[in-house]
């Protein structure tokens, strides 16, 4: 018997029992509604988490920092492969390492920033400029920074609108449109915190430390008013580091080997990458963080939760499974006869066997197709309507997430090949009933 | 001719609980290929018992059972659907025809159980239901069928794999007396043309003309083989 014939003759079996067909398939697609469903609201919290996470920064970062006490290890007494400090070697291995796609050493300086009478205070990130792009940072106004840049400076989207008038204001107030214009008008910073403010008659720092003013020019501002970013100026770190020490003179403070630095980025291309990438780096000796590993341990959450609510599905199917397979034992009862007349005429015993498998399997089958065409229409609903009245009762309460539901394609497919093994699995014991019957007895039932 | 099927010394017992039935005594008989063979007897003699265990569909108790050679009280089930699918073709007194499926498709189920192409299965089924003279009726389900067009339709399935053996367990108990009359002269006419070898079971007489040799059965034995001259036969 070919499988053409068999699905054939299971079919017009199956029609030919509509209504308890369709009670057994009704079965199937609610419990797989019930696995499909549930699962797609664990995946759905679990994209919101990730969508909350991104919105803190960018998940392709990895900071690296340097495990301290570098100092101690000469640079001839270094493991081979290990690294105490983040050196030029540090960064060269790092960048070797599959699937990071760029590396900058970072560092930190916090300056004033002066416009005519306005200033600004922020914290300066210092990088290597031509590696920006690759970082994906994305530009509103002007360009990002280049290989040439010295004193040239790319503000985070917001940081324009901090400058106010010390001798006004106390402080920047919230306006629609930034004071200055940070890319045209003419830009100087130093490392005095109290530049362009009232001098007071106290005897402070500023009265007594000459820090140099330099001249800089704002060549582009961030695309990013949401994450960390948006908060820093960013520039050329071997001038940053320039900056640094020359205030730290102006201090009169010690200034540090060159090319020592206490922090490096490093972005890595594809996410699923970036665990993988901060244990290797970690391997090295250095330490990192990442948003990513935040976002791994909520994850982890998600999939637990993810687990119990399918489980609960999973559950729900079983019934139905238990479903398939009275509905295939009442049918062996109503078709002794036929099992019979079909055994005498030629049928081969497997033959009969796959036969009430393949109806079990269709059962198993159909119920999963609509099962999972009906939980597609259910997590639209929810995207939809439900998604808006949640917001609309909880207002920005409601989690941020801008979804409730997500089916991957995997879990849709998963999902229809689970519900027709149950339907097999479930007419196993009733096929192998149908097998052995006599074939006599069977003729001979009525 | 060489004899098809070798019978020796077969007896079968029914057990129901601490009682004993003898359905079959002791019972020894060769047919030859292209016989066709009539069982008689009164009721509850042995004769669906003895056809059963010569299609496979019982295991006699004692005494063994030769088809072309091959004992097939020895093989197991599954061999034994696979001898039957082969070699033998079965008409049933209650036709036994599958309600869900048209004539034409119960007709070609012993060639789908084959794996019979569809094309080649159309072509043999409508060429068997064409002998048994209903062209036109393909379609119908059997519900829609007079008892002596259903019959026909069980000859058409039993005959159309071209089986070397045909059982007929009383064909024509549910007809009457003219459609018996045709649609016994069919399957002889059938059984004839194509060399195949017929035991029917019946127990009216009448039907013991189309036969070449009358097997009378009584309590689970042969009471009397009546041989009849093939020329007689003929009409
Ligand atoms: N499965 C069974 N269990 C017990 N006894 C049985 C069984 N099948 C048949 N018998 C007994 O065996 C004997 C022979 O039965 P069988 O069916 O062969 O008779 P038959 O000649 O075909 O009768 P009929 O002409 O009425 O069909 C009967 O006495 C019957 O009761
Ligand atoms: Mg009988």
């Amino acid at each position: 018997m070919n499988s053409q014939d068999l699905i054939g003759l299971a079919l017009r079996n199956l029609v030919r029992r509509k209504t308890r067909t369709l009670l057994a398939v009704t079965g199937v697609i609610v419990g797989t509604c019930a696995i499909v469903v549930m699962l797609s609201i664990g995946f759905g919290m679990s994209a919101s988490f990730q969508e909350q996470i991104e919105s803190y920064g960018n998940l392709h970062l990895v900071n690296v920092m340097s495990s301290g006490g570098g100092n101690m290890v000469g640079a001839g007494m270094e493991e081979e492969g290990k690294f105490s400090t983040l050196n030029d070697k540090a960064i060269k291995a790092i960048e070797a390492i599959d699937g990071v796609e760029a590396v900058s050493p970072k560092i930190e300086e916090y300056l004033t920033f002066g416009v005519g009478k306005y200033i600004a205070q922020a914290s300066v990130i210092g990088l290597r400029p031509e590696v920006m792009e690759k970082f994906n940072y994305k530009i509103q106004d002007g360009r990002l920074l280049k290989k040439t840049d010295k004193y040239e400076v790319v503000f985070g989207n917001q940081v324009p609108f901090w400058f106010y008038n010390p001798k006004k204001t106390m402080y920047a107030g919230g306006g629609d449109k930034p004071q200055v214009d940070v890319l045209t008008d003419e830009l100087v910073m130093t490392g005095d915190y109290e530049y362009g403010q009232k001098k007071t008659s106290a005897v402070t720092d500023s009265n007594t430390i000459k820090y140099k003013l330099y001249e800089a020019e704002g060549v582009g501002v961030l695309d990013n008013p949401d994450d960390e970013s948006a908060y820093y100026v960013y520039m050329n770190i071997e001038t940053l580091q320039k900056i640094a020490n020359e205030n730290k003179k102006a201090r009169g403070e010690a200034v540090g080997r060159d090319n020592n630095y206490n922090q490096a980025m490093v972005y890595v291309g594809d996410i699923e990458d970036v665990s993988t990438v901060s244990d290797t780096i970690r391997d090295m000796g250095l330490q990192t963080n990442s948003l990513n590993d935040w976002l791994e341990s909520m994850k982890e959450q998600a999939r637990m939760i993810e687990g119990v609510l399918g489980g609960i599905g999973a559950v729900s199917l079983l019934v139905a499974a238990l479903g398939i397979t009275n509905t295939m034992v009442m049918s062996i009862y109503e078709r002794t006869k036929e099992i019979g007349i079909m055994k005498v005429i030629g049928a081969n015993l497997p033959d009969i066997k796959r036969l009430f498998l393949m109806e079990a399997g269709m059962i198993g089958f159909l119920g999963g197709f609509a099962g999972v065409l009906i939980s597609l229409l259910l997590s639209l609903l929810m995207n939809t309507v439900l998604l808006e009245t949640m917001n609309m009762f909880l207002g920005s309460m409601g989690g941020g997430g801008s979804v409730i539901s997500v089916i991957p394609w995997w879990v849709a497919a998963g999902a229809l090949a689970f519900a027709t093994a149950i339907g097999v699995i479930a007419g196993f014991s009733p096929a192998n009933r149908a097998m052995k019957l006599s074939a006599l007895e069977s003729l001979r039932n009525e | 001719m060489k004899s098809l099927i070798d019978v020796k010394n077969v007896r079968k017992i029914y057990r129901m609980g601490e009682e004993k039935v003898v359905a079959l005594d002791n019972v020894s008989i060769t047919i030859e290929r292209g016989e066709i063979v009539c069982l008689i007897g009164t009721s509850g003699s042995g004769k669906s018992t003895f056809l059963n265990m010569l299609a496979g569909l019982e295991k006699p108790t004692k005494g063994e059972i030769l088809i072309g050679g091959i004992p097939i009280h020895t093989l197991n089930e599954e061999k034994i659907t696979l001898f039957r699918q082969k070699n033998i073709g079965f008409i049933f007194q209650a036709y036994h025809l599958l309600p869900m499926l048209t004539a034409s498709e119960n007709v070609s189920l012993p060639l789908v159980f084959r794996g019979t192409d569809k094309k080649t299965r159309d072509a043999m089924a409508t060429e068997a239901l064409e002998s048994v003279g209903l062209i036109g009726y393909e379609k119908r389900k059997p519900s829609q069928m007079s008892g002596g067009q259903q019959q026909r339709v069980g000859i058409a399935r039993a005959l159309v794999g071209k089986p070397k053996i045909i059982f007929a367990d009383e064909p024509t108990g549910n007809l009457d007396s003219a459609t018996s009359k045709e649609v016994l002269e069919l399957m002889t006419k059938m059984v004839k043309a194509d060399n195949q070898t017929l035991i029917i079971v019946t127990h009216d007489r009448s039907v013991a003309s189309y036969a070449d040799r009358i097997v009378t059965i009584k309590d689970g034995n042969i009471l009397s083989i009546e041989e009849r001259r093939p020329e007689e036969n003929e009409k």
